[in-house]
């Protein structure tokens, strides 16, 4: 049923669920069936966040199977590994190489996975993976652009995405979403448009 | 019509308003939480919508309304239904008048927290029609069709949700011409035979009636075909989908058809009246299958149902199901059950590593126990809680602190490590009274949040005050119902109150309970309080501390800030003094000191107080703190 489906993993507070309910709402005015399932756990910051996003020619459950995930947008380095069962071999992954150092890491209480193991275990699922480095992100008037929304249009470049929704009707969304910041939005967009891989 | 995005929880609140609802009435719990919020947002003309204090009383509320013969919704999670179900049954017994709709949001796979209970058993026990839409869509259209069962049947009706259609958005048609419902006059019915429990002859007849009521909700779920059933090939396979399970078998099918199932043969029955149960259409399947698949997740209740069905036809067909080993009573159902139950009924031969991705990566992922927030004040009251433990000469083993539900539980988690128990809203201090006569002899505290006290955990606190139990209720008064997204509870201030709302005072309320022993702290005073706490537990008798300071969540969202924070680095030798005693998400190690992230940071001063080099200044807002 032409399932393009998406897996987003993040930690609390970074915006990683306006990236799915962007492209959702993207995805929903080309006209496609569309759902997208949320877990947000708790109230407070800091805690695992996922989203399950599914584009469809008819409507479809809210679950994605392992191995099911066309597309992994990942905001935190350790995370992604949640995602990694359900990547689809021949899929992408998307990361924004963020590390959220929990405290126990953080006092040296316990370990933190690599940039170079996360890249292996996504290699190993069959995946291509596109990395983001944090601290090569452009900046707009002097403050730091939306990392989230210069991933998601890292995403639609590079990723097959780019073949669901174009970067017009991607733009058009994020247009509508903010009354404020729209200048730095769009800009944080076409800076992710037209990065390098 | 206009098809718009939206969550199911969101869906059903638009299903009530469209079927002419009165009186919408609910707890907090996730994943039900969206419906009554949304609601809220909404304020439809007409409608009285309230967070109520519990379940119990919400489902009360809502049955007042339904028995003067209005139409009224009642929003909670599973674990609300165990709270309001002794009510519920009573309703059960006499039935409604106007229209009565419990919806109740179940979670498998435990996104959330708590047990994973099925509550369509609930709905058995209690004899009530249950309906379980799969889609967005769906829950919209049903919500409307279970106002209308219920009018018609006189029976409350349940709407059962799961996580993965309460909270996740899809899209809806929604009428733009809804029915315009006349304006309905509240009636009163004097008829003790139907609304009270007096005597075991009327209870009798109550419970012929809701025998008789549930048969009536059968035949109309009958006749509008609320359940489907598409027949396929004598001797074919038929295929049971209950509620969310039927939103995978499109997919599952497409998928197993490359592995050589034929769709065509096979009959499908696709259940959304999950009881009763759909005894003329499992008894077509039965007569037209061999072999019969059940998809429903957790507990085996339809499965069960083919099984007996099958038994009173002479029957023994092979039934593919929990019962038979092959599904989990465990977690959320999708596409990989659909297809491996298909290929387990029909013999395929499936890839084995289909849908098994590698769990390696996984198990290198960083643990990351949640935490409170920057600048939660909960920190300052688990702070002081194994500071007191210590200064009163006890180590941490050897005090027990009991939790309650909520933020308040985060205690449990590192690097507090501070609270020992989580049951059930307001259970915190009933069990540490338990503790207390089971001999244990240091001191036994218990900890809960004001939601949860006014919730449930008054009662405990009027039985320690009458039998004069020696335990130590810290009460950690937030103002707002805070871990299920800040909803307003019975002490949140005035501003956020309903108009016509007042606020309630617990510093007035706990006194007036009987408690003598009283104190109010500041858990920003970590000092002070640690220091009120330790004097507490050398007391005899009751004693309750009432810690204040508003959840930041609410209050940096108005802009507020308890102070600001300024790191001086030449002060700071990194010994992460602070960082082993806040936890706090907003400190990071830097290079040569710890650096204070300005956006998270609320400037509660914790930190400061933990640092003994003064490498933390503080300077409070004046209007905020005190
Ligand atoms: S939401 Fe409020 S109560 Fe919960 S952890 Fe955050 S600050 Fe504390
Ligand atoms: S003052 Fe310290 S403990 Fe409080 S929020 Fe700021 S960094 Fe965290």
């Amino acid at each position: 049923m032409n399932n393009y489906d998406i897996y987003l993993v993040g930690v609390g507070g970074q915006g990683v669920l306006t990236i799915g309910e962007i492209i959702m709402v993207a995805a929903f005015q080309k006209g496609h069936s569309v759902n997208f399932y949320p877990t947000k756990g708790m109230a407070q910051r800091g805690g695992f966040v996922k989203a399950q996003l599914r584009i469809s020619r008819d409507p479809a459950g809210a679950g994605i199977p392992e191995k099911g995930a066309d597309l992994v947008i990942s905001t935190e380095v350790s995370e992604t590994l949640k995602a990694v069962r359900f990547i689809k071999p021949g899929g992408d992954v998307v990361l924004l190489a963020y590390v959220s150092a929990p405290t126990d890491v953080m006092i040296g209480k316990a370990p933190y996975p690599t940039l170079e193991a996360v890249a292996e275990q996504v290699r190993r699922a069959g995946a291509r993976l596109t990395v983001i480095a944090p601290d090569s992100l452009p900046s707009f008037e002097g403050a730091p652009v939306p990392d989230n929304i210069f991933t998601l249009g890292a995403a639609v470049a590079h990723t097959r995405l780019g073949e669901l929704l174009d970067p017009a009707s991607v733009e058009t969304t994020v247009r509508t979403r903010w009354k404020r910041g729209i200048e730095r939005n769009l800009f944080a967009l076409s800076a992710g448009l037209q990065s390098t891989p | 019509m206009t098809t718009k995005l939206m969550t199911g929880n969101e869906a059903l609140a638009w299903g009530a308003v469209h079927a002419g609802v009165k009186v919408v009435t609910g707890y907090p719990g996730t994943p039900s939480t969206g419906a009554l919020t949304s609601l809220l947002k909404m304020k439809p003309p007409g409608v009285y919508v309230e967070w109520s204090v519990n379940e119990k009383v919400a489902l009360e509320v809502a049955a007042g309304a339904a028995w003067a013969g209005q139409r009224a919704l009642c929003t909670m999670k599973m674990s609300g239904l165990n709270v309001c179900y002794d009510s519920l049954i009573s309703v059960a017994y006499s039935g409604v008048l106007g229209g009565l709709v419990v919806y109740v949001a179940d979670d498998p796979g435990v996104n959330a927290g708590m047990p994973e209970q099925d509550s369509r058993g609930f709905a058995i026990m209690a004899d009530l029609p249950m309906l379980e839409p799969a889609s967005a869509d769906e829950i919209y259209r049903l919500t409307q069709t279970a106002f209308g069962l219920s009018q018609d049947s006189r029976s409350p009706v349940f709407i059962r949700l799961v996580t993965a259609n309460a909270d996740a958005f899809a899209p809806v048609d929604l009428n733009d011409d809804p029915p315009a419902w006349p304006e309905r006059e509240a009636v009163l019915t004097h008829d003790i035979e139907r609304f009270t429990k007096a005597g075991a002859a009327i209870c009798t007849a109550q419970h012929r009636d809701l025998i008789a009521r549930l048969e009536q909700a059968g035949r109309w779920i009958a006749d509008a075909g609320l359940n489907t059933l598409t027949l396929g090939k004598q001797g074919g396979l038929g295929v049971v989908a209950a509620g969310i399970t039927t939103a995978y078998l499109t997919e599952g099918f497409e998928t197993a058809a490359r592995y050589g199932f034929v769709p065509e043969d096979s009959s499908v029955l696709q259940i959304k009246a999950v009881h009763p149960f759909p005894v003329a259409e499992a008894q077509a399947l039965l007569r037209r299958c061999g072999t019969i698949l059940v998809l429903e997740e957790l507990e085996p209740h339809l499965e069960t149902g083919f099984y007996v069905e099958a038994q009173r036809q002479g029957l023994s067909p092979t039934i593919v199901g929990k019962l038979n080993g092959q599904f989990s009573r465990l977690g959320e159902y999708g596409v990989r059950q659909v297809v491996e139950g298909l290929g387990a009924a029909l013999g395929l031969s499936l890839p084995h590593d289909l849908f098994a991705g590698s769990d390696e990566a996984e198990t290198m992922a960083a643990a990351r126990p949640i935490t409170v927030c920057a600048g939660c004040p909960h920190r300052g009251t688990f702070m002081a809680i194994n500071a007191a433990v210590r200064k009163a000469g006890f180590k941490k083993n050897q005090v027990m602190v009991t939790g309650d539900i909520g933020c308040t539980i985060l205690g449990m988690n590192p690097p507090f490590n501070a609270v020992w128990t989580e049951v059930a809203m307001g259970a915190a201090l009933g069990l540490a009274e338990g503790y207390v006569h089971a001999g244990v002899e240091s001191p036994v505290i218990a900890t809960v949040g004001d939601s949860t006290f006014y919730h449930a955990g008054i009662p405990a606190l009027i039985n320690a005050v009458q039998h004069q139990v020696p335990v130590t209720l810290i009460i950690m008064d937030n103002g707002w119902t805070s871990m299920t997204g800040m909803q307003v509870d019975p002490g949140t201030s005035e501003d956020y109150q309903q108009p016509g709302d007042r606020p309630l005072d617990l510093a007035k309320i706990v006194p007036a309970l009987g408690v003598e022993q009283f104190w109010v702290v500041d858990p920003f005073r970590v000092d002070d309080m640690a220091q009120t706490l330790k004097a507490a537990l050398e007391l005899p008798g009751v004693k309750v501390l009432l810690a204040r300071q508003e959840c930041v969540m609410p209050a940096s969202r108005r802009g507020d800030r308890a102070g600001h924070t300024t790191v001086i680095d030449e002060n700071c030798n990194l010994c992460r003094l602070c960082i082993n005693l806040t936890g706090c998400p907003a400190i990071t190690l830097g290079e040569a000191a710890i650096e204070i992230d300005s956006s998270l940071c609320y400037g509660c001063g914790l930190c400061a107080a933990t640092c003994n080099r003064d490498a933390i200044r503080v300077e409070a807002t004046e209007e905020v703190v005190g």
